[in-house]
Order: structure tokens, then C-alpha cells, then sequence
């Protein structure tokens, strides 16, 4: 059932997805955490079943961001946008699996990885891949919180066939979001149909006066498309995917955007793990997850807790994105890259003077199997965001909705909208799905 | 000798400077905390105006260049005592650049956060995060003292300043702490960290300064100070400036000053010590050091301008300096535990009125100071005893009983006299005007 006929009927299955749920988890892996006791209340969202990414904090429900060595955290207060859920009678009713920290595009860089729904030897993409996994399996009503810092929310939603918006930055507060790149990250919803997300949206949208950088702005009101453009470069790819793509459009001119697709990649990496890298020095064994008897100075014992919790991904990109810091390298890389960013950010805003909303494939390829994703290397790895970098380093709005289907497995279709245009990417999402 | 200093200066404001824990209250450790002084995950920094506020007073009356824009950075290290194991500062571009004070040259002012504080109790160690997220603000100065005395000078006039702007309160001297730096002619800078207090300041200074004139640094070095030994020690050598691997603090937006604001700020500030001792001279006609000590304390002068009201300004300094301060003194008070009020003030007016007109004696003076220091004001004032037929009453006693001292006075010895004078006083429970007591006794005897 549709959430918003569900919230009209005054719907209650709470319980009944809960259940579902844990019998889904035992093949699938979509929960790091199921709490059996969820319940909702009254308000706007009542009884709305509402799953939540590992990396956001409710409170006293463990929340580990997919990582070892936050096993055992529960935070002492809940996220804005949970607290803003609550106040409207949403049932949280369980942490969902992802990449640790959102490292990854697969969620395979965790101890509990998500397959697939539609094929088990498939990836559900990631970060955000248990939100994936679980929302297009479930037979019950639900919405999951996800979020997205170069592609985590459209990833796997355009793998499951899902539709995943992620707000323009600054939308929705991070507060008790458990950081991987502050400048980037973005709180946004997945749900199985587009127009499931907006009464979430709008609950958790708004300033906050607890993140910094929330935008005190309205979004804009013009939901128009007079004209749409799709980005030759993310074109070049596999031709059925391109295909299914295009085929869901009528009228649309090609817009080429060569900073995103050559410099995209690189400059979110830099920028990315530059801020993870900080980010991740407080996971030191001392306070609060994983731990180990004390021995040696203080030295030691955090590279002995850093060293045993944290999985290769993460050191990879600690070590990265910590030279990338450096006195003699930060000039040619991380201020490099933020003036890139800028440049990026002005190239859309060119195209956005033309074109209401612009389009791409969510994902260069369709959901890979387990067995092809270890045989990547890590740029390859890498290399997998380059449609979906480009807003995230922009910040602007963008939805992955199904555009069909390859076989058995879903093709996403992503809308990018210029900053603040959240509600014309939506709608434009619902006409063509 | 070139000495610079980069001083730390903890803020007054009501609550930390990244979440709204109060800076004062219980000292129960790890009382005042959250999850954002605790660095929890998920937790974000919201940075507190009020430290703004202050901050920019103080750079203001420093004669700073404000930087209208300006950034919060990570700077990052591990340690145990930091909660997120980097501390949120300001590097590129600080709050304000390029001022001036007491002749020397302020490179820079940028406000930051405190660490947490290590407690040790022999091989185990505490954390008290009390003390994680209050507000700091760091002034650099150039190396432009030429002795350790000089820079305990400025930093005593630095304070002063800081009191008189309401940033600081000057609590025990372990609020304000320097890293010192130190050259002799032709050898290498060595720095001396985290040095507490304005006495250990100057004390780790001159010791520095004589190590080095024995054996002049040949490398550039970063030292501790052992207090108790009194002796600076090696912590390493440094060929270059240690890598904190700084990054753009994104959690907090830019700041953007107003001229605006900056106008509202200018005009808060109030007159500054150097300006006060200008006045005190120019138009109450003190003497420089009265002027000096009086204005030390922004208290103190403010009292002092209150009684000018209503009496002589020489005599109110002269109180205020002599009997008040040593008082105090005395008592082991400082300035800041007087709680004189309105009534207060009138009473030492009074007071000193009837000092003046020779209607209180000393003893008086010094018991009703004890009461002011005591209850914030005098009340009643019992005028001294200068009536004759009482104080001759009195006289006639000391002489009746003290007659050998009398003999040895008519021989000529004058202490006698003073003897006698003393004895007349007790008698007469330090009422006695003792100007006339000493008069009638040379009359009767």
C-alpha cells in the first residue's frame, strides 16, 4: 500500500513489518539492528514504518555505521530528522546495513554485507544498500532515512529498482548524522514509488538550528519543466542502459558537461576522504564502541583499537585522504580540489539557466555480482560513482526512479535540479515513473 | 634577547564556545558536558556568539585588524585528553591580525576550544571533560620583549585591559597560560610550552634566558617547564613546524563581521585602563603611581571615581590605597571580594568626611574598614571622644596610675609621653582623640 493512502487510512502494520522483517534479515541482511518493540504514535506520519541508515543516531538503539568499532554505541540523543519523525508517529523500527561509514558503492565494505532482492548473488549497491534492499522487498508500507555523500542514497535505489531523493545540501540537518564527509553529506529518503517521499521529505526538511549549515532558505515553488537536458557524457555507456533511459523521456536536448565527467571523481575523493579522515580520528577506543585492555602509551593503544576495528576500506581512505591533508600536498590537492568543486557547481549553474532539470543513468552499469565486485580494484571501484559525484559535489537535488529493466535487474534513471528545485526534481519524477 | 609570547586567554562567556554546557557552575568533573563537548559521533558544533563578542571587543582595544571574513579550521593530533582528536581553530585566516598594545606588535587573535583536562593520580589517569569546549582565545605577539620582566609587565596590563572589556575573570592565575618563545642574539628560537601563570611565566623566561647565555641554542627546539625544579626541559627538536594536517572546519559556515556589529562592539567598549590613569591625573589630580595602582583594578577605580563624588580625591586615593588595599591585604582579600554597594558608597563618603574633619582617629578608621570590607558598608559611625572634662577625666587616671612613667617623662624622656597616650586610648576603647589626649596630658603633668 502506497504511504499516502496508508496514512489516509489511519493504517497500523506496525507490527507485521517488524516481523517481516527479521525473517527478510536472516537471507538478506538488511538490518545491523531490528528493534522488535518499535511503536508508532500520532501525527502527520502515524504508524509509518520507517527503517533508518546505520550512520544516523537514534537514540539509545545501537547505531555503528556499518563499522566494527562502533559496536556497542547508542547514542544518548536522537538525530533531527528522527526526532522530527517521532513527533509525527513514525515507528523506527530498525537500523539498516551499509558500507562502514558509507565507504563503498556496494555495501560490501562491512561486516554485514546486503544482497540483492531481486538476485542474491547481486550487490544492492551502496552505501546505503540495506535501506535499498529492505524497501523494495518489503510487501508493507515503509519509507527508509538514507544518506548520500557521493551517491549513496541513487546507488542503490537505482540497483533495487527503488525510487532514492537526495535533498540539496543543507535541506535537511545533520545533526546525529555520524560523519564521513561533513561538506558533502546528505540526509535523504528512499521509498518504493516517488510520491512516497515527499510527506516524509516534508517532515524532515527545514532549518535546524543545531547544524550549521541548514539552510534557513524555502525550497522554490516552481515545479515547471519547460525543458529538459541529459548529459552526453554519462551517455557512454552500456546501450541498453542508455536505452531505457532515454526511453522514458520525450523532448529533451543533449547538455555536455565536461568538468563533472573529467574531474568529478577526483575532486570528490579528495574533498571526500580528506574529511573523513578527520572525521574518523575520534574512533579511538576511548569513550565509546569497541575496546581493548590498556596496554602501552596512548599512542599505541589507539593505533592497536584503530588497527583491529577498522576494515581495510577504511584505512585505505584514512591514509588517503590524511596525505592528501598534508603541509606540502594540501595545495595540490585539497585546495585544489575545492577550487574544481567551484567550477563544477558554476558549470551546472550555466546548464540550469537552460534546462529545468537534467538527466543521467543513476549507475554506469546494473546491480554487479559479488564475485565481479572483488575482482575491482580500488579506482575501479571508485570510477563506479562517476554519474552520481557530480550533484553530490554540487549539492544540488537528485532522484534515481526505475527506468525499466535489464533482464530481471532495474536501470535508474537519475533528475538532477538545480539547488532548492527539491520539489520540481520530485514531481518530475513522478510524471515519468 | 627577543621574547614573544602566545598567550591563552579563557573567556567569560555564560556557555562553551561550541555547544550551550555552562562555563561555570559545578566542578563535579565531567558535570558540565553533552555530546557535542564530548565529540559523540553524529554530534555538531554550533559556535556561540557571545564569544564572538567578547573576542572581537578584545581585539578591537588591542587595535587589531578585524579580518571580515574569517574560518574555522581542524587542527589535527591525537591525544587523550581531545575529545574528537582534533581541535577546532582558527589557522588561515584568524579572527583579527596586526595590532598593538603597551609598544608591542599583536601578530594575531583567533578564538579556539580547550581540550578536556588530564587528571593523573600516580600511573592512573583521569579525563575531566568539564573543561573540553570552553572558550579560548589565543594572542600571538611578535618577539618584541627584551627581558622576561617586561613580558610579565604586559601580561599583568594585558589582564587589566581584559577585566576592564568584562572577557575575563582574573580567578587564580592558573586561567592564563603562554607558550613562550626566546632568542638570544645569534642563536636559535626555543619555544616553551604550555607555561601557567604570570610568576612562572617570567620565572621559566629568565631561566631560559641564562641557560642559553651559557650555552647558546644552536637548533631550534620546543622545551617544557618543571615548575617545582624550576629548570626548562627538552621536548624535541623541531627542523620544521609539526604537520596538524589542518582542514576547513565544514561543519561551521564562514564568518562574516558587519561593520555593523563591529560598530555595535566599538561602542561597548568602555574607557580603557590607560585612558582612566590619563584622566585620573589630568583631572583628579593624582600623582602617577596613585593613578597607576588605582586603576589596575577596574573595580577599584570605579570605586574610587564614586567617593570622588563626595570627597577630595586625594584623600579618597589615599584611602583606597592605604587602608581599603592593605586591608584587604591583610585579610587575604582581593579587590573582587568587596561587595560595596550604593550604601556602601555614601558611608565611606561619610566616613571619610568626618576623618577629614578630625572627627574619627585612625583606630576608628581602620575598625569601620574592617566592617565595610565585612558587610559592604559602615552604618552607624560612632565620632571620636574630643570632649575635655571626659578626656581629662581619663588623663587624670593614667597619671594617677602610671606615676613613674610620669616621673621618667619630666626627666626628659618623650616615649613616656607616648606611653601614656596609649594608655588613655585603651581606656577609653579607642575613642579618644589622641591629638588632644597627648595636648591635656603635657597641660596636667
Amino acid at each position: 500500500m502506497n504511504v499516502n493512502e496508508y496514512l489516509s487510512k489511519g493504517k497500523n502494520e506496525v507490527k507485521e513489518i517488524i516481523k517481516e522483517a527479521r525473517e527478510i534479515n536472516k537471507k538478506y541482511n538488511y538490518f545491523n539492528y531490528i528493534d522488535e518493540d518499535a511503536t508508532g504514535g500520532k501525527g502527520k506520519l502515524s504508524n509509518l514504518p520507517v527503517s533508518v541508515k546505520d550512520c544516523i543516531c537514534v537514540k539509545d538503539m545501537e547505531s555503528r555505521a556499518g563499522s566494527l568499532i562502533l559496536k556497542g554505541y547508542k547514542p544518548v540523543f536522537d538525530a533531527t530528522v528522527i526526532s522530527r519523525l517521532r513527533k509525527e508517529g513514525v515507528a523506527i523500527i530498525g537500523k539498516t546495513s551499509q558500507d562502514e561509514f558509507g565507504f563503498g558503492s556496494f555495501s560490501t565494505n562491512t561486516d554485514n554485507i546486503p544482497k540483492n532482492p531481486i538476485d542474491v548473488e547481486r550487490s544492492t549497491g551502496g552505501s546505503s544498500g540495506g535501506s535499498g534492499g529492505f524497501t523494495a522487498i518489503t510487501k508493507y508500507t515503509h519509507v527508509s532515512i538514507a544518506e548520500s555523500t557521493g551517491g549513496s542514497i541513487a546507488c542503490p535505489a537505482g540497483f533495487c529498482g527503488v525510487a532514492g531523493f537526495t535533498p540539496t545540501y543543507g535541506v535537511v540537518s545533520r545533526y546525529g548524522l555520524i560523519d564521513y564527509a561533513n561538506s558533502l553529506d546528505k540526509i535523504g529518503v528512499m521509498a518504493k514509488k516517488v510520491n512516497e517521499i515527499k510527506p516524509v521529505f516534508d517532515i524532515i526538511r527545514g532549518y535546524d538550528e543545531k547544524d550549521s549549515t541548514s539552510l534557513k532558505l524555502d525550497l522554490n515553488k516552481d515545479e515547471k519543466i519547460k525543458k529538459i537536458g541529459v548529459i552526453k557524457e554519462t551517455l557512454n555507456v552500456d546501450e541498453k542502459i542508455k536505452d531505457a533511459v532515454l526511453s522514458k523521456l520525450k523532448d529533451y536536448e543533449e547538455v555536455s558537461l565536461p568538468l563533472v565527467e573529467k574531474y568529478g571523481v577526483t575532486a570528490y575523493y579528495i574533498i571526500a576522504l580528506s574529511e573523513a579522515s578527520t572525521n574518523l580520528a575520534k574512533y579511538s577506543g576511548l569513550r565509546y564502541g569497541e575496546s581493548l585492555d590498556l596496554k602501552g602509551n596512548y599512542n599505541e593503544y589507539f593505533s592497536d583499537v584503530r588497527s583491529k576495528f577498522f576494515s581495510t576500506e577504511s584505512k585505505r581512505r584514512i591514509i588517503l585522504g590524511t596525505f592528501a591533508r598534508m603541509a606540502g600536498y594540501r595545495d595540490a590537492y585539497y585546495l585544489k580540489a575545492m577550487k574544481v568543486r567551484n567550477l563544477i557547481i558554476q558549470e551546472y549553474k550555466k546548464a540550469f539557466k537552460k534546462y529545468d532539470v537534467l538527466i543521467s543513468p543513476t549507475m554506469p552499469i546494473i546491480a554487479p555480482k559479488f564475485s565481479e565486485i572483488s575482482k575491482l580494484t580500488p579506482l575501479e571501484n571508485y570510477m563506479m560513482d562517476i554519474m552520481t559525484v557530480g550533484p553530490n559535489l554540487a549539492g544540488l537535488p537528485h532522484l534515481s526512479v526505475n527506468a525499466g529493466f535489464i533482464g530481471k535487474m532495474p536501470v535508474g534513471l537519475m533528475v538532477i535540479g538545480n539547488h532548492l528545485d527539491d520539489n520540481k526534481v520530485l514531481k518530475f519524477g513522478e510524471k515519468i515513473e | 634577547m627577543k621574547i614573544g609570547l602566545e598567550i591563552h586567554v579563557e573567556l567569560n562567556s555564560k556557555s562553551k564556545i561550541f555547544c550551550s554546557c555552562a562555563t561555570q557552575g559545578s566542578n563535579v568533573p565531567n558535570t558540565r558536558t553533552c555530546e557535542i563537548c564530548l565529540g559523540m559521533p553524529g554530534s555538531k558544533p554550533s559556535f556561540n556568539r557571545e564569544v564572538l563578542h567578547k573576542a572581537l571587543k578584545v581585539a578591537l582595544a588591542l587595535g587589531c585588524k578585524i579580518n571580515k571574513e574569517s574560518f574555522f579550521s581542524r587542527k589535527n593530533y591525537f591525544y587523550p585528553d581531545m575529545t574528537k582528536n582534533f581541535q577546532i581553530t582558527q589557522y588561515e585566516l584568524p579572527l583579527a591580525e596586526n595590532g598593538k598594545f603597551e609598544g608591542i606588535n599583536i601578530r594575531r587573535i583567533h578564538m579556539e576550544e580547550d581540550p578536556g583536562a588530564l587528571i593523573h593520580f600516580g600511573s592512573i589517569t583521569l579525563i575531566d571533560y568539564n573543561r573540553s569546549g570552553m572558550p579560548l582565545i589565543e594572542i600571538v605577539t611578535e618577539p618584541d620583549f627584551k627581558t622576561p620582566k617586561e613580558a610579565r609587565t604586559f601580561l599583568n596590563k594585558l589582564i587589566t585591559l581584559l577585566e576592564y572589556l568584562n572577557v575575563y575573570v582574573r580567578e587564580e592565575e592558573t586561567t592564563l597560560k603562554a607558550d613562550a618563545n626566546i632568542s638570544l642574539e645569534g642563536g636559535e628560537r626555543v619555544e616553551i610550552k604550555n607555561v601557567t601563570g604570570l610568576r612562572e611565566i617570567e620565572r621559566c623566561l629568565e631561566y631560559e634566558a641564562k641557560r642559553q647565555e651559557i650555552e647558546l641554542a644552536t637548533f631550534k627546539e620546543t622545551r617544557g617547564w618543571d615548575a617545582e625544579k624550576g629548570v626548562t626541559y627538552s621536548l624535541r627538536k623541531k627542523e620544521s613546524e609539526n604537520d596538524y594536517g589542518y582542514l576547513t572546519e565544514c561543519d561551521l559556515p564562514m564568518l562574516e563581521l558587519s561593520d555593523t556589529l563591529l560598530n555595535e562592539i566599538k561602542k561597548e567598549i568602555p574607557e580603557l585602563p590607560n585612558q582612566k590613569i590619563k584622566n585620573f591625573i589630568d583631572k583628579y589630580k593624582l600623582n602617577k603611581d596613585d593613578a597607576e595602582v588605582i586603576a589596575s583594578d577596574l573595580k577599584l577605580a570605579e570605586l574610587f571615581e564614586q567617593i570622588s563624588h563626595k570627597i577630595d580625591a586625594k584623600i579618597a586615593a589615599n584611602y583606597l590605597r592605604r587602608d581599603l588595599l592593605g586591608q584587604l591585604e591583610y585579610n587575604k582579600l582581593q579587590v573582587k571580594d568587596l561587595k560595596i554597594g550604593e550604601h556602601g558608597v555614601k558611608d565611606i563618603g561619610v566616613m571619610l568626611n568626618l576623618y577629614q574633619k578630625n572627627k574619627i582617629n585612625n583606630n576608628i578608621l581602620k575598625t569601620l574598614t574592617i566592617r565595610l570590607i565585612k558587610e559592604g558598608k559602615i552604618g552607624e559611625i560612632k565620632e571620636q571622644v574630643s570632649d575635655d572634662s571626659q578626656l581629662k577625666k581619663w588623663c587624670k587616671e593614667a597619671i594617677e596610675n602610671n606615676k613613674s612613667v610620669v616621673e621618667d617623662y619630666k626627666k626628659g624622656n618623650e616615649n613616656s609621653l607616648n606611653f601614656l597616650v596609649g594608655y588613655v586610648m585603651k581606656l577609653s576603647n579607642k575613642s579618644a582623640n589622641p591629638q588632644k589626649v597627648r595636648e591635656i596630658l603635657k597641660e596636667m603633668i
